[in-house]
Parts: C-alpha cells; structure tokens; sequence
C-alpha cells in the first residue's frame, strides 16, 4: 500500500522534501529531461533516499506527438511513422535498448512500453502482454523490476464481460505488478462520473489485486479514493494531473503548457478550488481537519493574499494524496465517509448560496462516486 | 479405411523387423496415428506410434516436437523418432516408453488421498509444460496413463499441443477450439485465441480430478445431459455448489479454483497451483 510521485515538468524537488517522506518511489519520464540528466536526477534521489523506488515509465503512450526531450532518448524508435506496431520485431528492438536505457539509468523497475491504440481489442491486450513478458524476461537479471503496463478505456468497461475477459489476458503476463492508466474522454479540470465506468474500472483493479497482482494505478487524482476502495496496492500522481486527464488529446496538445492557476485541494468537498472560492470555503468554516493539518495548506493560508501560492498548491495537493492514501489503508478514513461527507458539505454552500468561480465544480460528481460504490458493491 | 489401417500395421510390423524389435499388438487408435506394443532389446516393453501419410502434417510435427522437449518424470517420454518410406508413401513413427499401468479412466472411481497424490505429479507435468510456453489442450483420463507402478501418472498424447510462440493453427471463425468438450474450458470451447495459455490445462485437469474423485462433471446440475454441462462452462457458468461443497468436504478446496470460468481467477502461475495442492495435500 503506497503513492507514487509522477514526475513532470520541473517536480523533482518535490519528492525532495521532508513532508514527503511518505512517497514510496517515483515514476520518471522522458519528457523533461535528456537521458543524461535522468540519470543525474536519479543518481541525485538515490543518495539522499535509499529505500525510495525508482519507476520508469517510457512515455511511448502517442509516440509520434511532440513530447519535450522524448525523440532524443536512445530507445526511441526512428521510424515511429512509418512502424507497424503489430510488428513483433519492431517491439522487440524497442525492449532491447530500453532494458539498455534502464541499465543506465539504475532504475528499480519500468512501466512496459505501449501506444494507445485505435481500438482496445483482445489482440491489442495480447500484444501488451507480449511486449511485457518479453521486458520482463529480458531483465530479469538484472535486477530491474517490470511492471506490466496495461492501458485500458474507460468506456469498454461498462460491459459486464469486458472486465474478466481484460483481466484473463493481461494476467498472462509474467510481470506480477500492474500499471493501469484509465484512458477516457473527461475534459480537463473535470472529473471522471460516469458509473458504470468508474465501477467497471474497480472491478477490474480488485479482479487483479484478488488474483495475485499488485495494481499501481498511475495518473490518478481525487479518484484515488476509488481506486483505494476496490483494493489498489498503489496510486500515483502528479502535480497537477486533475488538469489534464489522460485522453489521446492531452498528447495532441503541447506538454508545457502556460497559464497554470493556482488551486487548493479540499478533502471536505473532494474538489480543487481557486483562491476565491477557498476564500469563500474558508468563511463558512468549511475546511477540513486534514486541509488544516497539511504543511503546505498552512502555508497557502498564511500568505494567501500576499504571496503567489503556485507551487505550493502542487505541494499541498500531493501531501494530501499520500495523507489520504495512508489514512485509507490504515483503515483511519473510509471512502464512502469522505463522500458522504463531501456530499452534505457541498449541500451546505448551495444552501448558503456560495458557488464555484468555475460553473461546473458543483459536486455532482461526489453522487456518481457514491452511486458507483453501490454498484460495485452490488457485483 | 480399413485398407488404411491394414497398412499401418503392416508398416509397424516392418519397422520391428528392421529394428529388431518383438510386435505384440495393436493397443490405441487416433484420427490420425495408431499405438503398437512392442517389446525391445532386453525385453522392455515400448509403444511404437505409427503416423498416417495423409495426416502427417504440421499437427504432428507439432507434438512429436512438444514431446521432444519434455523432460519430466510425469510426461510420455520419446525415444526415438524416425521416417519410414512404404510404397512411394512417407510415415512417420516414434518409439516411447510403454505405459503398462493403464489409464486414469482405467481405474475407475478414486478416493480423495489418490486424488491428491496423483494431483500434485500431474500438477508438476503440467508446470513443466507450461515453463516450456506449451498448452496440451487435450487433458482428460483418457490422455492420462500409469506407469507399471500403477501410481506414477504420465500425461500423453500431445495431438493438440499448441506452442504459444507460434501462431495459432485454429483460424479465428471456428466456433470452437479443438480438444475433447466435456473436459475443455471456456476459453477453448468458445475459441478465444488470445485467452488460452497453460490455465486452460489447468481448467481441464480440475475436470480430469474432480470427473475421477466425486463421480461427475463439477459443472453438472441436476438432471442435465454432458451436452448442457458442456453448454453450462461455454457459457461461463459458475461450478455447481454441490460440487463446491462435496471437494471442500474432502479437502480438495484447491479444485473450486481450478475450475474458475474466467482464467483470470484460477491459480495464475504453475507455483502458486503447486504451492496449494502441497498445503491440501499437508
């Protein structure tokens, strides 16, 4: 039971920090840096924490997308336009010099490469757990960890069948840790609601934590609790990742973006607020004991109105991800509690008249979390 | 036909002549070989395995290769693989080591303490099969033979043996897998190409014990023919409680597992199915 960081653009110095001690590793990728300085920055983590795990993820997810410092890595394919991706060969030139990019960098463990495909059929799912096995088999001894990436839609799981007929394939793999990344077409700064997806997407984590496989989820954000409720081993996020979800689009898009506003997270409304609205929250005596406890949150409240508050927003959501995290598994919270909680809460500001600056933070999303609880229960 | 098997045997005989080897008689017939007892030097008793030209393709290349490749105490053992030429005409014949124990279905009922021996050695055959990347897909009493010591099972025929490595010989439209139903899994019933791998023989060897310990298919409820029970896993029903009751009661839990109709659920790796079979067998 443990949280991940997920690195991205300039968040190394995050996992440095003291309050942060409760990350079991880090998940690195390509996209800011060359190889060179991610061995560096790896080199750099290893000394000052011994016990951390070191997670690589390629980031081959839309290889031909302009991705930062991707293209200069040594394990990028040079004929990514023009590669079948069904091509066996093709995967097992790739594996080759990752497992030998993965040497230099003296990571723990890799996320398997894959691309998101057109369409997630049973041969696509095949194929991950060949290009997994074949990592995983290729590394074995060296000492580097494998885990199986699986990337999976979300709107497939809503059949019923779907979920074991995924499950009883990738579980062929030979990997015996899961990296599962939900692909979905949530829009960004909104939240994942669909029910029977989200309870689709649990049943699948518990089928292969039941199953002898642990899951780390990757990409997660406030969903965390979802996932923590169906049994995940593991979750990982990073800074900022409730902004841009994982759809095909965020890689379309350029990876740096500007622009990026400040915002806190609130357990006691299971939302992301902009200043005004944590002004307003913070009036009506709405903020939660663990928002109160957070380091960084103190901080934020301390100098809000005087000082910019960005990377501390980043530092305040990521120690309540792992302090929820913790809470979660030590069986100190409950999901459902949180969200009931968060539910009569956000009642309390519609009684109250307060709203979110943005239109659509309103909670309803907490209800779908609630209802897909039930149904997941219910199976 | 007939002329057909007259021939086989007829070739048999002249392979013993040349290799001055004792035919005693025909004892099994395949769609596309039959099993001669011979006697070799120094009076030890073999199976010679002769393959019918027509049929002698890539199914059967595939198993003499498969059992090539096994090593194992409680698999069927090659010794010798030639290609004889009769009339203008090619067959292939292998030499094993003959079974005289007879076949699991042979014994009849069996208790649940020779379940659990006969299960952890079958268990262990299986692992090797599956470290190999192979599947037999063909796992039923019939298929499982004894060695003279009546208590050694040794899994044979490797007609439908499929390496995971190489592409699949069953085209994607065929309704159904090959492999004997009553004893198959879900998976290959329904031909689900990228499910199959070493927990379908798993699947079929849970039926194999339970159809030999508790006197019927676990899948089998109440006045329904084999053809429904067949119905019953392709559609991916659950194992019948009186079946979930009975193995528990004979410590034989590790079965309900065996017989999960998604592969996801039974026992992932061969160890894990080893380390289960070892703590029932206590």
């Amino acid at each position: 039971m443990s949280v991940f960081h997920q690195m991205g653009h300039h968040s190394n110095n995050l996992i440095d920090l003291p309050e942060m001690s409760s990350y079991a590793g880090a998940i690195f990728s390509p996209i800011n840096c060359t190889e060179a300085e991610a061995t560096e920055q790896i080199a750099e983590v290893r000394s000052s924490k011994k016990t951390f795990e070191i997670i690589f993820d390629p980031q081959l997810y839309v290889p031909s997308s302009e991705r930062g410092k991707l293209k200069k890595w040594t394990y990028f394919p040079k004929d990514v336009d023009t590669a079948d991706p069904t091509s066996k060969a093709w995967w097992t030139d790739l594996n080759k010099k990752l497992a030998a990019a993965c040497q230099r960098l003296k990571v723990d463990a890799v996320c398997s490469p894959l691309t998101i495909p057109k369409v997630f059929d049973d041969e696509y799912y095949l194929n991950c757990v060949r290009v997994g096995t074949e990592l995983s088999k290729s590394l074995k001894d060296r000492k580097i960890g494998v885990l199986q990436t699986v990337l999976v839609s979300l709107a497939e799981l809503t059949a019923e069948r779907r979920v074991p007929e995924i499950a009883s394939i990738v579980s062929k793999t030979d990997a015996d840790r899961v990296y599962l990344v939900f692909v979905g077409s949530t829009a960004p700064r909104r939240e994942l609601s669909d029910v029977d997806e989200l309870a689709g997407a649990m049943r699948l984590i518990n089928t292969f934590e039941r199953n002898d496989m642990r899951v780390l989820v990757g990409f997660c954000s406030s969903d965390i609790l979802l996932w923590k409720a169906a049994g995940a081993s593991s979750c990982a996020s990073g800074k900022f990742f409730n902004l841009r979800r994982f759809t095909r689009q965020r890689f379309e898009e350029p990876s740096e973006g500007g622009g990026q506003l400040p915002y806190w997270f609130e357990e006691n409304l299971l939302a992301f607020l902009r200043q005004g609205d944590l002004l307003r929250v913070q009036r009506v005596g709405l903020l939660s004991d663990a928002s109160q406890r957070n380091p960084f949150g103190k901080e934020i409240l301390l100098k809000l109105k005087t000082d910019p508050w960005l990377a501390n927003s980043w530092r305040q959501f990521l120690y309540w991800f792992a302090d929820v995290e913790g809470r979660l598994t030590r069986g100190e919270s409950a999901a459902e509690t949180l969200m009931k909680n968060a539910d009569a809460n956000w009642a309390k500001l519609d009684k109250e008249k307060i709203y979110m600056e943005e239109r659509e933070n309103n909670g309803t999303w907490i209800r779908s979390w609630l209802n897909t609880l039930r149904e997941y229960e219910k199976r | 036909m007939r002329m057909e098997e007259d021939d086989l045997e007829q070739i048999a005989r002249k392979i013993c002549t040349k290799r001055q080897l004792r035919f005693l008689q025909r004892v099994g017939e395949g769609a596309f070989k039959q099993t001669f007892q011979v006697v070799g030097p120094a009076a030890v008793p073999l199976a010679l395995k002769v393959y019918k030209s027509a049929g002698s393709n890539k199914r059967d290349h595939r198993e003499i290769n498969a059992m090539l490749r096994c090593q194992h105490r409680n698999i069927a053992q090659i010794i010798s693989v030639e290609t004889y030429s009769y009339q203008g005409r090619k067959y292939t014949a292998i030499t094993e080591e003959f079974l005289s124990g007879g076949t699991l279905t042979q014994k009849g009922q069996i208790s649940a303490a020779q379940c659990l021996e006969i299960g952890i050695q079958l268990i262990e055959g299986l692992a090797h099969i599956a470290g190999l990347n192979l599947v037999h897909r063909d796992i039923k009493p019939d298929n499982i033979m004894f060695r003279s010591d009546a208590s050694t099972p040794v899994i044979t025929d490797f007609g439908l043996v499929r390496d995971l490595s190489d592409s699949s010989m069953t085209p994607t439209w065929a309704s159904r897998g090959p492999g004997t139903p009553f004893f198959a899994a879900p998976e290959q019933l329904n031909n689900e190409k990228d499910m199959i791998d070493w927990r379908t023989d798993q699947f079929s060897l849970g039926v194999t014990l339970s159809y030999v310990t508790l006197g019927d298919h676990p899948y089998r409820s109440a006045g329904i023919s084999d053809r429904e029970v067949v119905d019953r896993v392709s559609s991916r029903d659950e194992v019948c409680s009186w079946f979930i009751q009975r193995a528990s009661s004979l410590g034989l839990g590790s079965l309900s597992r065996m017989l999960a109709p998604w592969s996801v659920d039974r026992y992932r790796k061969p160890e894990l199915l080893q380390n289960a079979w070892r703590q029932q067998k206590g």
